[in-house]
């Protein structure tokens, strides 16, 4: 009953931030004929995907890419929970999915400590659930880096005269009333999360002054500033720019590397190599810059990820 | 004489607590005891990393449950102080398109999603343990408020007459014969309502009201599988210890002869 409630309850959460961005959904809207190739002629794949805009987009755009290459594609993008989704890929549910580097590293694979590296971080991931999941990751992940960040309004930053999260730890031992926090409860248990934070930086945050909230809420309470001034945010979110919010730099290099790659089972990539060639291309071009902008298509505009996907791929020649 | 006989007769209107105890009455808190040592036991046996025992502490553990206990009986408190006195009220009141408005309203604050009064409450006014608690009442509210109106309704009408007959003012006739009899109608659904509240007191971590909610979420958003079921067992370990609570206090409670 609780544990329904909870999934029920986040469910609804990401009902309540996607629906009305997703719109209609699912559905076969590009055709094979759009084809690329026929290096995948004969082979079925499931594609799934986590359950926001990015995850969305990415699921997508790799629906689109396998049907150009002529394989049968099922879309099971927006599955609830990054939980979920790694288990649906173990247990074959699903062929493939865009995981990031950091979560394989700390959710999956159970590590504490990130590698800052952001190569280092990918072979070490990749190596390891190769070895031990007998998952593979596509190499080269996306440049795009979806890793934690705090954001503060813009007129708040410029007004404190804030930049990195060092200046953010001078304010909190200057001015302590004004360094409030808006955190997710994960964040606050993970030794990337906050507590780690607060001891790279030197930040002071009495409890009082840190508020757990659920991440959609965080971005909306930032942008008011009366919760809070200072939210834990993703960097490649779109909901960034559109609140008017700015990302502190994080000078000390202090949070992991989140570079999403698509994973998917060894025994899949070796039925079907021509899998990395297909997109290692697509996963080259996805910048945090370019992310961002399409993320905020979905999550600001409101239009359907599964039309952001496709048209990007077209503009940007993986489509004809 | 009266003056004499009465006192002695109280003791057997009301069955005592300890009365009511019987070996039937031991099973939940049994289950609840065996699940709470199985995962004690359990989660001692594991490795935990840093995350898991930045959860997995009695502090931490005592913390939110604390907390959960707090949002979920102060909101019945609420719950009874609001949904009984309305559902009494709206048993006199003549008018008789005004039960239906009002059971309506309790159902669509039961119908709507916790969560999405929740979050919609954050955005309009901020987060904290008022909207927590404003959600929890209006989610919970309308098995107390249905039961307590069915419950005076189904008073027999011939008691009604006849208490009205030996000369008793309204107001003696709703205290002494409707309410009495009402009692365990209303009980039952303040044991719906509670279970209830513990469940959607998990939904207070999204709107920084704390609760077992903080251990559950974590749990699934990490994968760790001992901080999920640890969250799970302690929330539906107060569900049905509350409801246990909630069938004993019923019992107790129950005018004699029904």
């Amino acid at each position: 009953m609780p544990q329904r409630a909870t999934s029920l309850a986040l469910a609804a959460v990401t009902a309540v931030t996607i629906l009305p961005l997703s719109g209609c959904f699912g559905g076969d809207s590009v055709e094979a004929a759009s084809g690329s190739g026929d290096a995948l002629k004969g082979a079925s794949f499931t594609v799934g995907s986590k359950d926001f805009a990015e995850q969305i987009i990415l699921g997508r755009m790799t629906v689109d890419l396998l049907k150009a290459n002529g394989a049968k594609v099922t879309d099971k993008t927006n599955i609830k929970g990054s939980a979920s989704t790694r288990k649906a890929l173990v247990s074959g549910d699903i062929s493939m999915y865009w995981e990031y580097t950091g979560t394989g590293w700390i959710t999956y694979l159970k590590h504490t400590k990130p590698i800052a590296d952001q190569r280092g971080q990918f072979e070490k991931v990749a190596a390891e659930d190769l070895a031990k999941n007998s998952i593979a990751w596509i190499d080269p992940p996306a440049p795009l880096n979806n890793t934690y960040a705090f954001a503060v309004r813009k007129d708040k930053a410029d007004a404190l005269g804030l930049k990195s999260l060092s200046d953010l730890a001078a304010l909190s031992r200057s001015k302590p009333s004004e360094a409030t926090f808006c955190i997710e409860s994960e964040f606050s248990t993970r030794d990337d999360g906050f507590p780690g934070l607060l001891k790279a930086y030197g930040i002071k945050a009495p409890g009082a002054q840190v508020k757990m909230l659920d991440t959609g809420l965080i971005y909306t309470e930032t942008a008011k500033g009366k919760t809070c001034n200072f939210g834990e945010v993703f960097a490649t979110d779109g909901r960034i720019p559109a609140n008017k919010l700015v990302v502190l730099e994080d000078d000390k290099k202090f949070f992991p590397v989140y570079q999403p790659a698509l994973t998917l089972k060894k025994g899949t990539l070796e039925k079907y190599p021509a899998l990395k060639k297909i997109f290692a291309p697509l996963a080259e071009k996805l910048t945090t810059f370019e992310m961002q902008k399409l993320n905020a298509l979905a999550d600001v505009e409101g239009e359907d990820p599964e039309d952001i996907a496709t048209s990007w791929l077209e503009d940007n020649g993986f489509l004809k | 004489m009266t003056a004499v006989a009465t006192p002695a007769s109280a003791p057997s209107r009301r069955r005592s607590l300890t009365g009511v105890i019987g070996i039937r009455h031991l099973a939940t808190p049994a289950v609840v005891v065996v699940a709470l040592i199985a995962d004690y036991l359990w989660v001692h046996s594991l490795r935990l990393d840093s995350i898991e025992q930045r959860t997995l502490n009695s502090g931490y553990l005592v913390g939110r449950t604390a907390e959960h206990l707090k949002l979920t009986l102060v909101a019945t408190v609420l719950i009874m102080s609001i949904a009984v006195p309305l559902g009494v009220l709206i048993s006199r009141v003549r008018a008789r398109w005004v039960p239906p408005l009002v059971l309506g309203l309790a159902n669509v604050g039961q119908a709507t999603p916790a969560i999405g009064v929740l979050v919609l409450l954050t955005i309009t006014v901020g987060p904290g343990v008022g909207v927590a608690m404003t959600s929890l009442v209006a989610y919970s509210a309308l098995p107390v408020l249905r039961n307590t109106l069915i419950g005076i309704q189904q008073v027999d009408p011939t008691l009604i007459e006849a208490a009205r007959g030996m000369g008793m003012r309204p107001a003696q006739v709703l205290w002494r014969i409707e309410m009495p009899l009402a009692v365990p109608v209303v009980l039952a659904g303040l044991r719906t309502a509670l279970v209830f509240c513990v469940g959607v007191a998990t939904l207070a971590t999204f709107v920084n009201a704390g609760g077992l909610g903080d251990i559950i979420v974590n749990g699934i958003k990490l994968d760790r599988d001992p901080v999920l079921v640890t969250g799970s067992i302690l929330t539906a370990s107060i569900a049905l210890l509350l409801d246990w609570a909630g069938g004993l206090v019923e019992s107790a409670l129950r005018p004699k002869g029904t």
